[in-house]
């Protein structure tokens, strides 16, 4: 048989599948910097960690791996599941139950493989609900993911030995059995822990795209008819993704397990299947690394304004919306859009046009947050004795000012923000068109 | 006598009252270029959707190479050597050109739904993919998405992805739909070398197509063949004449 292909051919090829280093370099200096970040925050006189940050980057961590593994289904695959943190949960009320084994001296294994048994854990609920589930696509997929969330929900209330009802289960992770000998008594080792996780994880679940399977789970999500006429069992597959996505789920709950040393029916509930979704969405699920932008920016909004303000949801919802409507790709499809622009070296004729953008950009939300705080501090606010200040001025959520100027801002930015994305798109279009001419 | 590599007895589907398949036989010899012909509405397409297990039959049987296909679903029969193109292009359009064909092999060559082989390590399953590139012409495509190729571009990967996975007998469905001359003259030349040695069956409209690829003609109206033959006979049938060509050759 003759080779018609030259070598260069197929050597680009592989670098196109196997995503040379040097094009990833930015995860590297992430992970580092992720690594470090925390000794910056260290404070030498009473040798302790910042709490808030330590706290904040392993939830970080756990989400990361929670929207990874549910975007195994919502961007790979095509399901879209309502009921993702059951396999979250459910590796972390393992979890507790292993830990609660080793620390009474039947389960003789160290902290660091924990996770691993949550992610089985999570692989065997994953093959139980997949086999229910993943007969369907479309909508009845998603009505049954979302009737085994209820079901575990309730159970979770329901089965007091496992779940613990209401109050939860608990449980210590110093078991005092460890590869490296730590004994994990403080957050910076378990935050350690986590970091090595998310990066095993992550690198799992990129593996998995990049194999027949994740192969085929793209196929049936586009045209699941095409995929049968090639062999497949497009049921097959969507079992097979369910039952991994769950056992990467299963991970990110096990860590959580380690982390809080209580696993309560918060876990399997509603609310964190709806998370996925949200961090998932709005990091953008046509991308691998997507989630992972999603979960950091909603695990930001959770940590850090949830702490400045009454109303922080709504914000977060109006983002999921906005996001939705206007950048269907996600943050992650907002940085790829930008890709070929940079590529080309035309950067720079976008920088007065986004500059453009933001001013009204800028009003616009400062005129929206302003009225959702006012509304805010009139109700929830006044009730909890609380009085708005800004600037060190206190302002009288009664009088008409503040809200005049709230509404004259989102009104009036709004209208010049239409009149700005407007001369904006035409700059767009302008510079993919001379991208697309050059190429051809 | 050879079995035919695909069979058809008493073939009949209903969709609610409606027979549209109404008692077909037909035998497909193997290595044979057979194509369909019959004006729109006849079943022609229905037809490929149950030989292929899109959608079952009311009644009769079909056997690919001997075997009863009729109650297996598209994935089987697949497997058993049988594929099949779509009228309306079926391609993954998110995905590289590259990215279709090896969909399209991966089957045949023994991966199933593996999790654990790194695709890009697979060197003679990537070669094999760039070969078939090199034969469709589609080689400069290579790491195109599949949705940003030309309309005729898109049909010949349609083509490739259907002969990808090595299937003896091959179903293509108005494999020339909407070309200009030219783009059907290179469509035509490609079904010719890609389809060597295989059993083809083809729905076709282009009368120009269906003369000059194929061995016998198969006339389909109104759910039944009313004749089949030897182009030459099928050309010179009174029947068919009437029903169908009559109207083509004003």
């Amino acid at each position: 048989m003759t080779a018609p292909v030259t070598p260069s051919a197929i050597a680009a090829g592989q670098g196109a599948d196997a995503q040379p280093v040097r094009r990833n370099w930015i995860w590297f200096v992430l992970v580092i910097a992720t690594a470090i970040l925390p000794w910056f925050f260290y404070d030498w006189n009473t040798g302790r960690h910042s709490g808030f940050l330590l706290t904040m980057l392993s939830q970080m961590g756990m989400m990361i791996i929670f929207s990874l593994s549910y975007n195994m289904l919502m961007g790979q695959a095509g399901l879209l599941s309502f009921g993702h943190a059951v396999f979250f949960g459910l590796g972390g009320y393992s979890t507790i139950h292993f830990l609660n084994a080793a620390e009474a001296g039947s389960l003789p294994l160290p902290l660091e493989l924990m996770p691993l048994m949550a992610g089985l854990a999570g692989l065997v609920f994953g093959i139980v609900f997949g086999y229910m589930a993943a007969k369907q696509r479309a909508t009845a997929f998603a009505m049954i993911t979302m009737g085994i969330g209820e079901l575990i929900a309730t159970a979770a209330i329901m089965f007091h030995n496992f779940f613990g009802g209401e109050g939860g289960v608990s449980a210590n992770r110093m078991i005092e059995r460890s590869l490296f000998g730590v004994d994990y008594s403080s957050s910076i080792e378990v935050f350690y822990l986590i970091l090595a996780w998310t990066l095993l994880a992550a690198l799992g679940m990129l593996f998995l795209t990049k194999t027949p399977l994740g192969a085929m789970a793209n196929a049936t999500r586009d045209n699941f008819e095409r995929a049968q006429f090639m062999g497949y069992d497009p049921r097959r597959i969507r079992f097979l993704q369910f039952a991994l996505s769950g056992m990467f789920a299963g991970i990110g709950g096990g860590l959580y397990a380690i982390t809080y040393e209580i696993v309560t029916f918060d876990a399997v509930a509603a609310p964190l299947s709806a998370n996925a979704v949200l961090m998932t969405y709005i990091g953008g699920a046509t991308i691998f690394y997507g989630p992972i932008l999603g979960a950091t920016l909603i695990t930001l909004l959770q940590s850090g304004l949830s702490l400045l303000s009454n109303a922080w949801l709504i914000y977060v919802g109006v983002l999921f919306i906005s996001m939705v409507t206007f950048a269907p790709a996600g943050l992650a499809g907002m940085i790829q859009a930008h890709a070929p622009v940079s590529r080309a070296g035309r950067m720079g004729r976008l920088v007065v046009p986004y500059i453009r953008l933001s001013i009204p950009g800028l009003a616009t939300l400062l005129g929206f947050v302003g009225l959702v705080e006012l509304a805010s501090f009139l109700t929830i606010g006044e009730a909890q004795g609380k009085t708005l200040v800004l600037f060190g001025n206190k302002i009288d959520v009664h009088e008409v000012m503040p809200w005049a100027v709230a509404v004259g801002l989102l009104v009036l930015g709004g209208a010049w923000l239409r009149f700005e994305v407007k001369s904006f798109a035409l700059v767009w279009d302008d510079v993919t068109a001379d991208l697309k001419q050059r190429s051809v | 006598m050879t079995v035919p590599a695909l069979s058809l007895k008493e073939v009949r589907k209903n969709f609610g009252p409606t027979e549209i398949i109404r008692g077909v036989d037909l035998d497909i010899k193997l290595g044979e270029r057979h194509a369909i012909i019959g004006p729109n509405g006849a079943g022609k397409t229905t037809l490929f959707n149950l030989i292929s297990g899109r959608f079952p039959i009311s009644s009769g049987s079909i056997s690919l190479n001997g075997t009863r296909i009729d109650t297996l679903e598209p994935q089987r029969i697949n497997r058993l050597g049988l594929s099949r193109s779509f009228q309306i292009t079926s391609i993954f359009h998110r995905m590289t050109v590259f990215e279709n064909i090896r969909c399209a092999l991966l089957w045949s060559q023994g991966y199933k739904y593996s999790f654990w082989s790194p695709l890009w390590l697979q060197s003679s399953l990537n070669r094999r993919a760039e070969q078939l590139l090199d034969e469709l012409n589609l080689l400069g495509r290579r790491d195109l998405q599949a949705g940003l190729l030309s309309y005729a571009e898109q049909r010949s990967l349609e083509i490739g992805i259907t002969i990808a996975g090595g299937a003896t007998v091959i179903l293509l469905d108005e494999p020339t739909a909407g070309m200009s001359h030219s783009e059907t003259e290179y469509a035509v030349d490609l079904i010719r070398k890609v389809t060597e040695g295989k059993t083809l069956l083809m729905v076709e409209h282009d009368m120009r197509v269906v003369f000059d690829l194929a061995d016998t003609i198969s006339v389909v109206v109104y759910g039944q063949v009313i004749a089949s033959g030897k182009p030459a006979e099928i050309r010179a049938n009174r029947a068919v004449q009437e029903a169908y060509l009559g109207a083509l050759t004003e």
